[in-house]
């Protein structure tokens, strides 16, 4: 085809292939407008979608808020630890001291634990026991169980005691002998194994207390018990020394009958009066007297306000004597103590001083002592303690010597 | 440090209720009220053998077996002992 032929059908080709694009225009425009307005639906449909689960969320999270906030509303009142039936719980003390006494040379002398385990059901029924293990001088240990005990809740102010307990004569005993609790690391004289003060019986014991009057209250213990025993020899001039300690008998057949009330006619202030009686049976190993006379008479004193803690106590026991007997004659273990303590707040230093007297039907263990003590609390329940005894006793006997006492007691 | 700081705080709370709550026998009320008579009972017995325990020492469930020692050894009533244990478990 000759060149100027194709000049000429250019523009010919050029106005066909504008008038097709025109014609085809209409039907393009409407398939993506048919498209726009389905993805327009589908995006509609999906924003409701996720408005329905967003709406669906925030429920769920109000029900979720709402479900948290009602188990911290009940598990300020309830729970499996508030509410199991039986709990377990084991408590305590322990110590170590260091003694160093004139007429015997320095030593750590104190290694003492005493776990003391508390089993409750239903606030009902409670068992506790308290078992010490104490290192003797020889490098043996000591084991003995102070005291286990079943004890019923029987009204608000009745509990029915049970068991091996610790004596209820007496206050310094029964609640204040625990190491972290006295405030010396020694007891008071009188107030150890076999002298004037019973430690522990085995019996049943009723006790409580009762509010009488705004703000006067009472407390009492009342108990009957084997009682304790005595050893003496048959024709001998002395009673050795009286066994005041829980035995699983009662060979003589008389049982001890007693207790302590005490009243308090203010916070902090208390006065107790304790008295028991009964029989005991005097023995030497092979032979025995029984049915002697056995009383304790007893009071106590405490006052604690501020930074004062002051407290007194009586103890007298007493074997009396039976006609025609060859066996010895009565005897009398007597005791009592005063202490003041202060707390030197705001530091935790706190000082103590005491004086105790001691009387035994054996002059080498009677004992008159000034004990004069600085404490450091770590702790409300741990206390690190020096002291310094002035004793005054029989010459040439222990219980004439003075000591510088070292304890540290925890407990727990 | 915070365990010493509190326990002050507490003391002195304590005391503060102990100062405002009568100490009506018999007298029961709601939780708070248990709680203020606790905090009487807990200042003004524990302190006649030993010094004041923490209430954080301890958690709820072991306050229960202790309390119910305390009772005992105490001579503490029912009521005072579920009203020191309201007071223990809620201030620990």
């Amino acid at each position: 085809m000759p060149r100027q032929a194709t000049h000429r059908r250019l523009p010919a080709l050029v106005a066909a292939a504008g008038l097709a694009a025109l014609c085809a225009a209409p039907a393009t425009a409407a398939e993506g407008e048919a498209a726009l307005r389905a993805e327009l639906e589908a995006l509609k449909r999906r924003i409701s979608e996720l408005e329905r689960r967003l709406a669906e969320q925030q429920e769920a999270q109000q029900r979720v808020e709402k479900l948290e906030r009602e188990v911290k509303e009940v598990a300020k009142t309830h729970s499996e630890w508030k509410d199991a039936e039986s709990v377990l719980h084991v408590a305590g003390y322990a110590a170590v001291g260091y003694t160093d006494a004139e007429g015997a040379d320095g030593s750590f002398n104190v290694a003492n634990f005493n776990p003391i385990f508390h089993f409750l059901y239903d606030d009902k029924v409670l068992w506790e026991a308290e078992l010490e293990f104490e290192v003797l001088d020889d490098g043996s240990t000591k084991t003995n169980l102070e005291y286990t005990t079943l004890d019923w809740f029987v009204t608000d102010n009745v509990t029915l005691v049970g068991g091996k307990f610790l004596s209820p004569a007496g206050f310094f005993i029964q609640n204040l002998h625990p190491a972290w609790i006295n405030k010396l690391p020694s007891k008071p004289a009188g107030f150890g194994e076999e002298q004037a003060a019973p430690e522990s019986d085995l019996g049943l014991e009723v006790r409580g207390g009762v509010n009488i009057g705004n703000p006067w209250k009472l407390t009492y213990a009342f108990y009957v018990a084997n009682g304790p025993s005595a050893e003496g020899e048959l024709g001998g001039g002395e009673i050795e020394r009286i066994e005041a300690e829980a035995k699983a008998s009662d060979e003589d057949g008389d049982k001890v009958y007693g207790g302590r009330v005490s009243v308090l006619p203010r916070p902090g202030l208390e006065i107790g009066v304790s008295a028991v009686t009964g029989k005991l049976m005097v023995e030497d190993g092979t032979s025995e007297d029984k049915g002697r006379d056995y009383d304790l008479v007893g009071a106590d004193f405490s006052l604690v306000r501020g930074n004062l803690d002051a407290r007194a106590e009586y103890v007298r026991q007493r074997i009396g004597a039976r006609a025609g007997s060859l066996w010895p004659d009565e005897a009398e273990w007597k005791a009592w103590y005063a202490q003041l303590a202060w707390k030197f707040r705001p530091t935790r230093f706190e000082g103590v001083v005491r004086y105790s007297d001691y009387d035994s039907p054996h002059a080498a263990e009677d004992q008159r002592q000034w004990a004069l003590g600085l404490n450091y609390l770590l702790a409300p329940n741990a206390v690190a303690k020096v002291a310094y005894e002035l004793n005054d006793g029989q010459s040439g006997q222990p219980t004439d010597d003075d000591r510088f006492l070292l304890q540290f007691a925890y407990g727990f | 440090m915070r365990k010493t700081r509190l326990f002050p705080a507490l003391l002195m709370v304590a005391a503060g209720l102990a100062a405002a709550v009568p100490a009506t026998a018999g007298e029961r009320g709601g939780d708070k009220e248990a709680f203020a008579r606790g905090a009487r009972v807990w200042s003004e017995n524990c302190t006649r053998c030993h010094n004041l325990r923490d209430p954080r020492e301890f958690r709820d469930d072991q306050w229960r077996p202790i309390i119910a020692h305390m009772r005992v050894r105490g001579g503490l009533t029912g009521a005072e002992a579920r009203d020191v244990l309201t007071f223990m478990q809620n201030a620990n």
